[in-house]
């Protein structure tokens, strides 16, 4: 269970500069092992200003991304190209699986539609049978049942035809209909997701393509990030308070948030107004004002092995 | 305006405002301006943990422990002024975490010296130092800065 864990590979999905997960196991994987939160961001298609209570997906800051991508526990997929190849792709196993699960989803469409159907079949043969309590024989009942029998069963075995010919469909033109199984045919859908696309996670995207779309990612903060995750802090955005990340001792479940952080760049002039605002406003909130900056490496030649060092500093209001 | 000037209004302040005693300059080579440092009337700094340690050991001792004050480090700055993390981080490796008198006082044998709670005044203490923020109209406002990440205070 635990090296299972530790290799998991959370699949980032790259969407117009964005960076979303789709999978909600790798979701409760990122929180529960790398202690990244990250922001949920869906809501109902039907009802789009429903924002209180958001599910799947889930954006990442790039540095959260990219802090996945140098823990190798993560890769970046960029969405755009990685659909085109998979769809045009020459692998025609993975084509046929694609189709395959096509078919899946509309049977089980098709099946729902019936079930729904005969509901409400029962329903109005009920109110009839009500209605004429007295002339109602159990024959007719009974004769009608055996009726909606056969249609399912025509109705199967015409999924079934079309699950062998599903193969053919694309590289030859479709063959003749058996006629008579037509008569209630596959409804047509729209797959809601395309993860049956992806099933089968290739290895190959782990390596080339992610990390030189990591290389292009870096953002200022992620040293300051990189810090304050690796000390077991937890970060929300931290814009309700006004600064960078709202940064919590442990999960935000549990929790409140012991800082409001910034990330300046080490010789960045930060106006003396904001270290005392901020620190006002941490203290009015019972958080300190973290601020922070990564030292450049050439300074100290010592600095080597261990990377950057950051420097973090905290303000609070002293009460005098 | 002139540095001198900047580290008198704030000298001033502490002495008749807040009744601050032995106030001194200190000038060192190494630092980007004169940090001033003196005694508090009262405790000032407090660390959260340091209060637990405080409270399990009166309850140990059944008696009240004097709280007496410590002394700090001042660094006067115009609110106008723009600082770097870079020159904050020349500041806190410059100093000691003790102003010099307080260190000397510290040296002298204490009662319950190596007491989890006496720990904070000495060794665990961590370097902070009180910003002090000088606007045109003259009022000054205090905060503290701490090196590295320091809980906040239940206040």
């Amino acid at each position: 269970m635990a090296a299972a864990a530790s290799e998991r590979q959370v699949r980032i999905s790259r969407i117009a500069g964005r960076y979303l997960v789709f999978d909600i196991e790798d979701v409760v994987h990122m929180r529960r092992h790398h202690g990244i939160c990250a922001v949920l961001t869906g809501t109902m298609p039907q009802n789009p200003t429903q924002n209180l209570f958001l599910g799947l997906p889930i954006e990442l800051h790039a540095e959260e991304a990219k802090l996945l991508v140098d823990k190798k526990a993560g890769y970046i997929a960029d969405e755009l190209s990685e659909h085109l190849s998979r769809l045009t792709g020459p692998d025609e196993a993975a084509r046929k699986a694609y189709i395959q699960s096509l078919k899946r989803q509309r049977r089980a469409a098709h099946a729902a539609f019936e079930e729904e159907k005969a509901k409400v079949r029962a329903q109005h043969q009920g109110k009839r049978k009500a209605g004429k309590k007295a002339k109602q024989t159990p024959a007719v009942a009974a004769e009608s049942a055996e009726d909606d029998a056969s249609t399912i069963g025509v109705a199967a075995a015409a999924a079934a035809a079309e699950g062998e010919q599903g193969e053919s469909l694309f590289s030859t033109a479709p063959p003749k209909q058996p006629a008579a199984a037509r008569e209630s045919p596959l409804p047509g859908i729209t797959p809601t997701t395309s993860s049956d696309l992806l099933l089968p996670c290739p290895a190959r995207t782990v390596g080339d393509s992610s990390s030189s779309m990591a290389k292009d990612l870096s953002p200022s903060s992620y040293p300051f990030y990189r810090y304050l995750n690796s000390r077991g802090y937890y970060t929300t955005p931290g814009l309700r308070f006004g600064g960078d990340y709202s940064v919590y001792p442990g999960d935000p479940f549990r929790y409140h948030a012991h800082y409001l952080a910034n990330s300046y760049g080490w010789d960045e002039e930060i106006p003396m107004l904001d270290l005392v605002t901020s620190g006002r406003l941490g203290t009015a909130v019972k958080k300190s004002f973290l601020f922070g900056a990564e030292k450049p490496a050439n300074e100290g030649a010592v600095a080597g092995a261990g990377g950057s060092e950051v420097r973090v500093f905290c303000v609070e209001w002293a009460g005098m | 305006m002139h540095l001198a000037a900047l580290s008198k209004i704030v000298l001033k302040n502490l002495e008749f405002q807040h009744d601050w005693t032995s106030l001194q300059e200190h000038v060192q080579s190494n630092l980007p301006r004169s940090l001033l440092f003196g005694l508090p009337p009262k405790r000032l700094y407090v660390h959260p943990d340091e209060q637990i340690d405080i409270i399990k050991a009166e309850k140990q001792l059944k008696e009240r422990i004097p709280q007496e004050p410590e002394f700090e480090w001042v660094l006067p700055l115009h609110l106008s002024e723009k600082w770097s993390p870079c020159q904050f981080a020349a500041v806190f490796d410059a100093i000691e975490a003790i102003p010099p008198p307080g260190a000397a006082q510290e040296s002298v044998g204490l009662d319950y010296a190596d007491a989890p709670w006496r720990l904070w005044r000495g060794p665990k203490r961590g370097k902070r130092i009180l910003l002090a923020t000088v606007q045109d109209d003259s009022t000054v406002t205090y905060y503290w800065i701490h090196d590295g990440l320091v809980k906040p205070r239940q206040n």
